[in-house]
C-alpha cells in the first residue's frame, strides 16, 4: 500500500554539494511522522522537496499519487522562522494562506473562531506580530496553516527558537490539534524526546549526504501528555535507542 | 521616560538655543561688527515680521516649485526602480544611464535647463526634481531589494500569485527604505528649486536672496534664508510624519 506521501530513491545536490541521497519513505494518511537527524544532514531540504519549493534530481515523490512538482493546496507549512508579516494583524496573518491561495476555500467564521481560541489568541486578533511573545508568534504561525485545512502539516523545526517551556506548551497543543484533527503530519527536529514525544513513527537521517537510516515506530500509548508520557519507561527506552542510532548516547 | 525628565529634556535644548542666540546678539553689539556684514538675531526677526509679506509670497513659489519637483521624482523614480529591479535588461541599460546622469554636477545643468525652459516654474520644478530623484529610486531599488528570502519562499508555499507577492510582500517590505529616499529628497528638492532661482528667475526664495545681498540687504537675506531653512524643515517633517504608520521598519 502507498502512502498519502510516497518517497523514492530521491537525491538532491546544491552544485557539487550532494545533500540528501537515496531517501525512501511512506508516510500514510493521518500519520504523525518526524524526521530526526544530525544539523546539515538534509532533512530541512527533504521537507522543502516534499512541499514542491525545490527540484531535485533523482526519484520521485508523489502525494495523493500524483507527483510533486509545485506546492500543493492540500499542504501547509510551517517554517522555522515564524515568518509572520509585520504589518498585517494576526487575523490577516492567519488568513494569508486562504487569501492568497484561489484553491483553499476560506474557514466560516465559526471555524476560523475555533481556531482563534484552540491557539489561546482570542483577543488579540487585532494586534501585530511586533506586540506578541515569541510563542504566540508561532502559534499564529501554525495557525497560518492550519486556517488553510490541508491534508498534510509541514513543520520544519518550528519550536526550534523557543525556551523548553514554551515548546512544551506548544508541542501540548499541537498533540491537542493532532489527536482532534487527525491530519498527516511530516515534522523535522533534532530534538529526540520532541520526536518521540509526538510521533507514531520516526526517520532518523544519516549526515549528508542525508539517507534514511531507521525507521522507527513510537507504540506510546495516545493521547499523549508531555508531562505523563515522559515518566513512561518505554519513553525512556525510545530516547536512549535514537540517540544511539544518532551517536549521541 | 517620565513626563518630567522630557520636560527637562526640551528645557535644555530651548535653553542651549536661547544661549546660542543671546550670544549672536551680544556678541555682535559689543564686536561693533557692521550690521550688512552679520545683523544681530533681533534685526533679522523684526526684517522677517516686517517683510512677512513679500517673503511669504516668494516662499509660495518655491514651495509650488518644490512641492511639484518632489513629486514628479516619485511619480518617475518608483516605476523605474521598479522597472530596473525586475528587468535585467533595465538594470543593464536605464541603470547605469541615471547613474551617469546623477554624476554630472547639476549645479553646472542649471544655466542649461534655465536656458531651455525659461525663468518660470518649469525650470525650477525640473532643478527640484533632478536633485530629488536619484535618492527615490536608490531607495526604492533597495527596498525593493530588502524582501527577506525566506518570506518569499513562504508566499512561495501558500502559492501567491506573482502580483499578490508583489503588492502584499514586496511594497510593503520596500517602505520604509523609500520612505528614507523621501527624507533624503525632500531638502535635496529645496536646495535644487534654490539653485534654480540663483541661476535665473523673477522671483522664489532663491532670488529673494540674491537680490537683497545684491543691494546690501543683509538682514533681509538672513530673513530669506530663514524662511527657506523653515520650509526644508516643515517639508522633512510633513514627510518623516508617515513613518508612524510603518511601525514595522524596526521589526
Amino acid at each position: 500500500m502507498s502512502g498519502v506521501i510516497s518517497i523514492a530513491d530521491v537525491g538532491k545536490a546544491f552544485g557539487d554539494l550532494r545533500v540528501l541521497g537515496n531517501v525512501s519513505a511512506d508516510i500514510g494518511a493521518a500519520e504523525f511522522v518526524s524526521v530526526l537527524g544530525p544539523s546539515g544532514c538534509g532533512k530541512s531540504t527533504l521537507l522543502r522537496l516534499i512541499a514542491g519549493l525545490a527540484p531535485f534530481e533523482e526519484g520521485s515523490i508523489r502525494f495523493n499519487d500524483a507527483e510533486v512538482t509545485a506546492p500543493s493546496p492540500e499542504m501547509g507549512f510551517v517554517f522555522q522562522t515564524s515568518n509572520l508579516l509585520p504589518w498585517f494583524t494576526v487575523r490577516d496573518n492567519l488568513l494569508l494562506g486562504v487569501d492568497l491561495d484561489a484553491a483553499v476555500q476560506r474557514p466560516s467564521d465559526a471555524a476560523f473562531a475555533e481556531l482563534v481560541e484552540t491557539l489561546g489568541l482570542t483577543g488579540f486578533e487585532g494586534s501585530h506580530p511586533h506586540q506578541l511573545s515569541g510563542g504566540m508568534r508561532h502559534r499564529v504561525a501554525i495557525g497560518q496553516a492550519l486556517a488553510r485545512n490541508p491534508q498534510v502539516l509541514l513543520m520544519d523545526e518550528p519550536f526550534g527558537a523557543l525556551d523548553a517551556l514554551t515548546r512544551d506548551r506548544l508541542n501540548m497543543e499541537l498533540l491537542r490539534i493532532w489527536q482532534r484533527d487527525r491530519k498527516t503530519v511530516v515534522l523535522v527536529t533534532h530534538s529526540i524526546s520532541e520526536a518521540v514525544l509526538l510521533s507514531d513513527r520516526v526517520l532518523v537521517m544519516s549526515e549528508r549526504p542525508g539517507t534514511i537510516i531507521e525507521d522507527v515506530r513510537i507504540d506510546l500509548p495516545r493521547p499523549r501528555d508531555p508531562s505523563v508520557t515522559r515518566e513512561d519507561p518505554a519513553f525512556g527506552d525510545y530516547v536512549v535507542r535514537l540517540s544511539k542510532l544518532m551517536g549521541v548516547s | 521616560m517620565s513626563a518630567p525628565a522630557v520636560t527637562r529634556d526640551h528645557a535644555i535644548s530651548l535653553g542651549f538655543f536661547l544661549f546660542l542666540g543671546l550670544a549672536w546678539e551680544f556678541g555682535v553689539r559689543w564686536s561693533g561688527v557692521q550690521s550688512y556684514l552679520l545683523p544681530p538675531p533681533s534685526a533679522i526677526l523684526a526684517e522677517l515680521w516686517q517683510s512677512r509679506g513679500p517673503i511669504l509670497a516668494q516662499s509660495l513659489v518655491t514651495l509650488t516649485e518644490v512641492f511639484w519637483g518632489f513629486i514628479i521624482a516619485v511619480a518617475l523614480g518608483v516605476p523605474i526602480a521598479a522597472l530596473i529591479f525586475f528587468s535585467r535588461t533595465a538594470k543593464r541599460t536605464v541603470y547605469p544611464l541615471f547613474v551617469a546622469l546623477q554624476s554630472i554636477p547639476k549645479i553646472g545643468l542649471a544655466p542649461l535647463i534655465v536656458v531651455w525652459f525659461g525663468y518660470g516654474l518649469t525650470s525650477k520644478l525640473i532643478m527640484a526634481f533632478l536633485f530629488a530623484f536619484f535618492p527615490i529610486i536608490i531607495s526604492t531599488l533597495g527596498g525593493l531589494a530588502s524582501t527577506p528570502a525566506h518570506l518569499e519562499e513562504h508566499f512561495r508555499a501558500l502559492r501567491a500569485s506573482p502580483m499578490q507577492s508583489f503588492w502584499r510582500l514586496r511594497v510593503p517590505a520596500a517602505l520604509p527604505s523609500f520612505l528614507d529616499g523621501c527624507k533624503v529628497a525632500m531638502p535635496l528638492a529645496v536646495i535644487g528649486a534654490v539653485v534654480g532661482e540663483f541661476v535665473g528667475s523673477n522671483d522664489g526664495l532663491g532670488n529673494l536672496i540674491l537680490t537683497a545681498s545684491g543691494s546690501g540687504h543683509t538682514t533681509l537675506t538672513f530673513a530669506a534664508l530663514i524662511a527657506v531653512t523653515m520650509m526644508s524643515l516643515i517639508l522633512f517633517y510633513s514627510v518623516a510624519y508617515w513613518e508612524r504608520f510603518i511601525w514595522w521598519r524596526a521589526a
